[in-house]
């Protein structure tokens, strides 16, 4: 699944050991403190993984990872 | 010599451009640096749009050579100041503190060169998908507002992940730090501390004598827990924030604390109180020359140390 997949991702990007509690309402930055260039590195890598653009306004307008699902799911 | 990619991209003589420094890199000096064959950069800082307008119509009077201005993308500004540098036709735009994304469709549309600074790898590979004709990496070396990676390490690993040309920033003054950055993969530097000391600079001179005078170790890093850490050359100021963020300050009282301190240093020339921001490359700038001297002085030095590393190709 989808969800699954960018939470993967986000895990790998940001080495984090266990992602089980990551939700679709998860913050980058305020709950799993992602700075902004952690921020670049996982639209990067969700580019790559999904073949998707993410223009850097639609980036910026993301509050959480469902937003950045939902984004990638009216995209790909 | 050292005519490099970035000479032919931005119609310069020497690779070396000047760091875009708030408050200090005027009209003045960044039409000197060009005159001198450089990229000489006006910073627009945090300035209204008029004073960003009447420092390019300036730089104009003075030189008729290519100049650029970078851009504060965090300024209350950033939209008329993109306005005015468009309006402008300015040659060259460099961008600091963020991501200049949304407004390089209108800079490509006018040939205005765009060189965005990033801190890591991941942002240059991006700004180069975007268009940037160029990035300046700097290194936590450098003066002003500064990322974590050092200049040593971050120029090679972005230099081997994108094609267009790489400027090397922070810790470099001379023309050893110069061929040390093309022998990392760049195609040319920012210098901004030693043209601090440039006689054309309009910076106080109590300004200028703290660097000339600057020890290896007095450019320290400041307000490192407001997550914006900033390196400036200690003094009285820089004691009041390390007693503050020791007594567990917030991060408002802190940044509180930092309001208008650039400019009272700059201007005003109090040293002590102000904020005098300086790389650590401080204490390798000795005296106070004009920029045809500086430039000459890192290219010379370049090809100086040229010689003397071609000595080791003779023990083949």
């Amino acid at each position: 699944m989808l969800f699954e997949k960018v939470v993967k991702i986000i895990g790998e990007q940001l080495g984090l050991d266990d992602v089980s509690n990551i939700e679709a309402t998860t913050s980058l930055m305020n709950d799993l403190e992602a700075d902004s260039l952690d921020a670049v590195e996982i639209i990067m890598a969700i580019e790559d993984e999904f073949g998707v653009e993410i223009p850097d306004e639609e980036a910026e307008k993301f509050k959480n990872i469902g937003d950045i699902v939902k984004y990638v799911e009216a995209n790909q | 010599m050292f005519q490099t990619k970035l000479c032919e991209i931005l119609n310069i003589q020497y690779p070396i451009i000047q760091g875009g420094m708030a408050w200090v890199a005027t009209a003045e000096l960044a039409a000197a640096v060009s005159e001198a064959g450089g990229l000489g950069i006006i910073a627009a800082g945090n300035a209204p749009a008029e004073v960003v307008e009447q420092e390019i119509k300036k730089a104009k009077a003075l030189t008729d050579k290519p100049f650029g201005v970078n851009i504060m993308l965090l300024s209350p500004f950033v939209e008329e100041v993109v306005d005015v540098v468009c309006r402008e036709k300015v040659s060259v735009v460099t961008t600091g503190a963020g991501n200049p994304g949304k407004f390089m469709g209108r800079f490509k549309e006018i040939g205005t060169k765009v060189i965005p600074v990033v801190p890591s790898v991941a942002l240059a590979k991006r700004m180069e998908k975007l268009g940037a004709d160029a990035v300046i990496v700097e290194g936590t070396e450098a003066g002003g507002h500064i990322g974590e990676l050092t200049t040593m390490v971050l120029v090679p690993q972005v230099a081997s992940e994108i094609s267009i040309p790489v400027i090397a920033a922070g810790g470099i003054a001379d023309g050893r730090g110069f061929l040390a950055s093309l022998s990392l993969g760049a195609d040319g530097v920012q210098i901004g501390t030693r043209f601090i000391c440039a006689e054309e600079c309009v910076v106080h001179d109590n300004y200028k004598q703290m660097v000339i005078k600057a020890k290896d170790r007095d450019a320290i890093v400041s307000a490192r827990t407001t997550g914006h850490p900033v390196r400036v050359l200690k003094n009285k100021l820089t004691k009041e924030f390390s007693q503050m963020e020791k007594a567990g300050a917030t991060i408002d009282e802190i940044e509180k604390l930092g309001v208008g301190k650039l400019r009272l240093a700059v201007v005003e020339g109090d040293i002590e109180n102000g904020s005098v921001m300086a790389g650590q490359i401080a204490s390798m700038v000795k005296e106070i020359q004009p920029c045809g001297e500086i430039i000459e002085d890192i290219i010379n030095g370049a090809k100086e140390q040229l010689n003397i590393l071609s000595q080791y190709k003779k023990e083949e």
